[in-house]
């Protein structure tokens, strides 16, 4: 199941300004997204594990890439969870 | 009345664009001398108007208002707002009757297409153009399917769009040229713990089953096969439309590039169109 909110700011990491708007006052730009407590606490901990199920796999990638995090980061968290692919077609 | 008079698939992974150069020369070589050959085959068809189908990257459509098919019937269409594409397209001119004859058609047969009257043409579309090379770009007629976020569209209702377009084309009542692009596919994962992993068995054997004209077992094996094959490998639709387009006649593979440093098993092919 996508989480709504969630989804909703990594599509908004697509807009140029909003990533830079994030980087510069992250709990400023969270405060405007509704996102559930642990999920806030997942998204925080940049835990790629918990959020892969709750968002679009398209999406997961561009937030971190938005949010500077390199590929090389990215593939050795996603690919981490390889056993649990199931999981993360939500 | 119009004709057809092209039909052609080509992968559209943003590393082509973003890293173009990182697969190395003899590869790049390769792969341009691709890209040409399907521009000169795009070129040689003369089209008026371009009917070209794909995914949306999340570019025009988000989990509030996701539609399966959308149809671009306005008079011109955006150039991509993705910030990483760095393209010389702004606006393109689009081909309003032919599309609302389309929508129309869909309409009437039963099909239930979301309509826009200006798409935002992702990567996509404007790869695949890009490197065709073409200098002078028809007006376009985008078709966006959703392959992005399940559920998609099945592969039969994909080959059933292809058919209609087909019967839209050949009863709109002016005289002029109409290709269609399909772009997207073949083998990647995108997102997903498998991210970067090719299937080249897949690949080829799509190319077998597009190059027979026994449609049940060539949805069989999408059916069966296409999920293992990455969560990008269900681009491969939109050939399936352009392969239905084409009474599934003629496929020929132009290139195959299973590039790991693109992520994708890039395919390129064109379909014979009885002149």
């Amino acid at each position: 199941m996508r989480d709504y909110w969630l989804s909703k700011l990594f599509f908004d990491m697509q807009t140029p300004a909003n990533a830079a708007e994030y980087a510069a006052d992250r709990e400023k730009v969270l405060s405007r997204y509704p996102i559930k407590p642990d999920v806030l606490k997942s998204l925080k901990a940049d835990d790629v594990a918990a959020l892969a199920p709750k968002v679009n796999p398209y999406l997961l990638r561009f937030y971190f890439f938005a949010t500077g995090k390199s590929e090389t980061w990215f593939l050795e968290h996603i690919r981490a969870l390889a056993p649990n692919k199931e999981a993360s077609h939500g | 009345m119009a004709k057809l008079v092209g039909a052609f698939a080509a992968s559209h992974g943003p590393l082509i664009a973003r890293n173009w150069e990182g697969i190395g020369p003899e590869r790049l070589a390769s792969v341009t001398k691709t890209f040409a050959e399907l521009g000169r085959r795009f070129k040689e068809c003369r089209a008026d108007v371009l009917i070209m189908v794909s995914p949306d990257h999340w570019v025009n459509f988000f989990i509030n208002n996701l539609p399966a098919v959308c149809i671009g019937v306005g008079e011109s269409h955006g150039g991509s707002p993705e910030a990483w594409l760095k393209l010389p397209f702004n606006e393109f001119p689009g081909h309003p009757g032919l599309a609302s004859h389309l929508a129309e058609t869909a309409l009437k047969n039963d099909f239930d297409p979301s309509l826009s009257h200006h798409i935002q043409l992702d990567h996509g579309f404007l790869i695949p153009l890009w490197k065709m090379g073409v200098e002078s770009l028809p007006p376009i007629v985008p078709i966006i399917v959703n392959i992005i976020e399940p559920p998609l569209p099945s592969f039969k209702r994909c080959f059933a769009w292809g058919e209609l377009i087909r019967r839209a084309i050949e009863s709109y009542p002016e005289d002029i040229r109409v290709a269609i692009l399909a772009t997207g596919g073949l083998s990647h994962s995108i997102g997903e713990p498998d991210m970067g992993r090719l299937d080249e068995a897949y690949d080829l054997e799509c190319f077998e089953h597009f190059k027979s004209s026994d449609v049940p077992t060539l949805m069989n094996f999408l059916d069966s096969r296409t999920e293992a094959a990455g969560n990008g490998a269900a681009e491969v639709r939109n050939w399936v439309i352009a392969h239905s387009t084409a009474n599934c006649k003629g496929f020929d593979v132009i290139g195959y590039h299973p590039y790991k440093e693109w992520y994708i098993g890039c395919g390129f092919a064109s379909w014979a169109v009885p002149s």
